[in-house]
């Protein structure tokens, strides 16, 4: 049987026998007073059990005193005794009077009780939202916090069973919480209870709703509340409880903590909302700065080594020029330097969105580090004019295994660099050393460095290094990204810190080749 | 120098430009095209340079390593009105805007042809001559006749030569006919800030430029063309109209 059921008869049987019992006490306390102590008419005596029954169990329980009490002493004290005959007229206004104090004072008392019940329930139910709203408010996830919810109005609330579903794009609802645990969610009944709301003070009421073509399910006896959570004049899913027909609807406190907790979910569904929407807002306006950056610089980049190639065209396409040999070749020279320039700009710009889509491929053989640079050197020539180059590379530094065009892309890459930042009659300087199963390449400079704040996140995309307020540094951001992509490419790695010569120094690690590979070669 | 034209002709064109490659290449075809060429890679070494040679035109690119090349325009608009043209591969209109309200003249954005580049220096130079200058950029006022795109005075059709200084001040009283330039504001446009106060710079200037005149004048028509106002400055005569 019902627990509810067995509890709520247990309740009636307790009402009844309080009652009784206080009635008898009542009658030996008004034996004792009209006899011995010869107190004329005591029946006043019986509004004590009318006031106990009615505190402890309500209005009907404090009637059925009042009458109780006035039969009694109609029957034991009134003459003729032990009969309902009241001889003498004027007892009959003692025995109204009683009847009529005793429905007076339960009526009072009861309503008493039901007001301290009443603060006992809006304090329980004040406590439960609060609960919500905390679990709400200290939420990191919305699915982790309904569960919670659940469970918090189950506890608090006359329920059997909650659960919570949400709609996504006018979808079918997802259960998203469910204090049934591993029972199946109670699909959809025939009939449920859905809350009304009213504008304004009128109070919320429930209406049943019955969906024909719907399979009967679910447990007899249970009727599902469903509460809509809505939010901005959008339905967002729903707050469901199953309650025990034979309890009746929803009480006014259960109903307010269900409405309240739905309308607590609806807000923060919102608030979550709002949030993703300022989320993906600067996500977008993050992404767009970092585009027009790079447009900014990389259109610098490209059009300063193109104003030159103009210039130089002009003086040599210029017919009312006499421009000697020397002057034609020097413009022709550099026409063609700035082109080889455009060209590794392009082929960086090209490699970064290669290392970006992953399609990069290393073609690993065993090279010599000194056959490598030599010919970058000379290829740089005007472009490290100014700057001191000192190369380390001594002859027993092991063959490296990479893969020569990102190789030598890395190291024209790093030396540019080096050009770039450093002011003229700066030391740049060039070294290798072998240990460890790798030959670290090292380029660093004597020029102004790099903050430490900024050395780790040299290698990132379009990450520039911030200089003085006023002062304009060239730059795409993309020489070193390309390094770092290309080195790891070939199972090397990239790093950057502090130079013993003051400025900025690069360390490239690349595994040294395997002996059988170098000797192969070489006898080959 | 590997020009043919005598470097010393034309008109002095500084240019502040960062990059060795285009610096070098706009000069060369500068200089192939007679004008005297200086050249700065920084804002530092630009602002040495104006106040040694008082160039008659500033070509900037606003991307300099040690600051913000608009920082030239602020430090020559003091002084003087000189031509400025901003050269640079920042094309945005807020960047032109910022440039021009500042006081330079023009912006040409890389990379640019020499044609135009050409183009805009002369009409630049032809602006700073004045209201008073024909459309070839030509003052003539009596029987002198400046010339500042060929940066050339000649008088009663001959070639006189003139100092950068001498030249200077003459350009600057001409753009001015029948009005009062005081001895200050010709300090400040032909020497520099630096010089405020030394007004015999401009007695020994004057004096050198009446006598050259002169003597290149045997009609003694332009004894009168420069008149003293006494403790204030100086006046050119105004033109008789034609």
């Amino acid at each position: 049987m019902d627990l509810r059921r067995v509890r709520a008869q247990r309740r009636t049987v307790l009402s009844l026998a309080l009652t009784a019992g206080s009635l008898i006490v009542v009658s030996g306390l008004v034996a004792v007073l009209e006899g011995p102590i010869g107190v004329p008419n005591a029946s006043s005596a019986y509004l004590l059990a009318v006031m106990v029954s009615a505190m402890a169990f309500g209005t009907v329980a404090g009637v059925l005193a009042a009458v109780g009490g006035f039969l009694l002493y109609d029957f034991l004290f009134v003459q003729p005794l032990y009969t309902f005959t009241v001889g003498d007229p004027g007892e009959w206004l003692n025995l109204v009077l009683l009847l009529v104090g005793g429905i007076v004072v339960g009526q009072l008392a009861a309503a008493q009780r039901a007001r301290a019940q009443a603060a006992v329930e809006r304090e329980r139910e004040a406590r439960a939202l609060f609960q919500v709203s905390r679990a709400l408010a200290t939420r990191s996830a919305m699915t982790g916090v309904l569960g919670e919810i659940a469970a918090i109005i189950l506890r608090e609330a006359d329920l059997s069973r909650v659960w919570i579903g949400l709609t996504r794009a006018a979808g079918p609802e997802r259960i998203l919480a469910d204090t049934g645990g591993s029972e199946t969610t109670p699909a959809p009944t025939a009939s449920h209870a859905v809350l009304r709301r009213m504008p304004g003070e009128t109070p919320a009421e429930w209406v049943r709703v019955h969906q024909p073509g719907v399979r009967r399910s679910g447990a007899v006896g249970l009727l599902a509340h469903r509460v809509v959570i809505e939010a901005g004049g959008r339905t967002l899913g729903s707050l469901w409880a199953l309650r025990d027909r034979s309890a009746g609807q929803p009480g006014r406190p259960e109903t307010r903590l269900l409405a309240a907790s739905a309308d607590q979910i609806g807000q923060a569904l919102e608030q979550d909302r709002l949030a993703e929407e300022a989320r993906a807002a600067e996500i977008a306006r993050q992404s767009d700065a970092l585009k027009s950056a790079l447009l900014e610089s990389v259109s610098h980049d490209l059009r300063t080594p193109l104003a030159t190639i103009r210039a130089a065209a002009g003086t040599i396409l210029d017919r009312h020029l006499q421009i000697s040999d020397d002057d034609r070749r020097a413009s022709a020279d550099a026409i063609d330097r700035e082109a080889e320039h455009l060209n590794r700009l392009v082929t960086n710009l090209l490699d970064l969105s290669r290392i970006e889509a992953g399609a990069l491929r290393a073609d690993l053989e065993p090279l010599d580090l000194d056959e490598v640079v030599d010919p970058i050197v000379e290829r740089l020539g005007d472009r490290l004019a100014g700057r001191t180059l000192t190369m380390e590379l001594p002859r027993a530094i092991p063959p490296v295994l990479a893969d020569p065009v990102f190789l030598d892309q890395v190291v024209t890459n790093l030396l540019e660099n080096a050009a770039k930042y450093v002011p003229a009659g700066a030391a740049i300087r060039l070294r290798a050393t072998a240990g460890d199963g790798k030959v670290r390449l090292t380029v660093e400079d004597s020029g102004p460095g790099v903050p430490a704040a900024a050395l780790p996140r040299l290698f990132e995309k379009f990450y520039r290094v911030p200089s003085a307020p006023g002062r304009s540094r060239p730059g795409t951001g993309v020489g070193l990204a390309v390094v770092r992509g290309l080195t790891e490419a070939m199972n090397g790695r990239v790093a950057a810190r502090q130079s013993e010569l003051g400025g900025l120094a690069i360390d490239v690690d690349l595994p040294i080749a395997p002996a059988v590979v170098a000797v192969a070669l070489a006898g080959g | 120098m590997t020009s043919s034209h005598n470097p010393e002709a034309g008109p002095t064109i500084l240019l502040v430009e960062d990059d060795p490659a285009t610096r070098e290449e706009v000069g060369r075809n500068l200089r192939l095209h007679g004008y005297r060429v200086v050249e700065a890679g920084d804002v530092a070494e630009a602002l040495r340079c104006w106040e040694i040679h008082r160039p008659d035109v500033v070509l900037l690119d606003l991307g300099l390593p040690d600051r913000d090349g608009l920082a030239v325009v602020t430090r020559i608009r003091r002084e003087a009105s000189t031509p400025i043209l901003i050269l640079s591969a920042r094309g945005e209109e807020a960047t032109k805007v910022e440039a021009l309200e500042r006081g330079a003249d023009d912006y040409v954005t890389k990379p640019f042809g020499m044609a135009e580049l050409h183009a805009r220096i002369r009409a630049a130079l032809r602006r700073s001559a004045g209201p008073a200058a024909d459309e070839g950029g030509v003052v003539r006022n009596g029987a002198v006749e400046l010339d500042s795109l060929a940066h050339v005075v000649r008088v009663a059709g001959q070639p006189v030569t003139l100092t950068p200084h001498e030249f200077q001040t003459l350009a600057v009283l001409l753009a001015h006919p029948g009005r009062l330039v005081t001895r200050g504001r010709l300090l400040r446009a032909v020497w520099g800030e630096a010089y405020q106060g030394e007004d015999q710079y401009v007695y020994v200037q004057v004096s050198q430029l009446r006598k050259k005149l002169a003597l290149a004048d045997p009609s003694g028509s332009l004894r009168d063309l420069i008149v003293t106002e006494p403790g204030v400055g100086y006046r050119i005569r105004a033109p008789e109209p034609t």
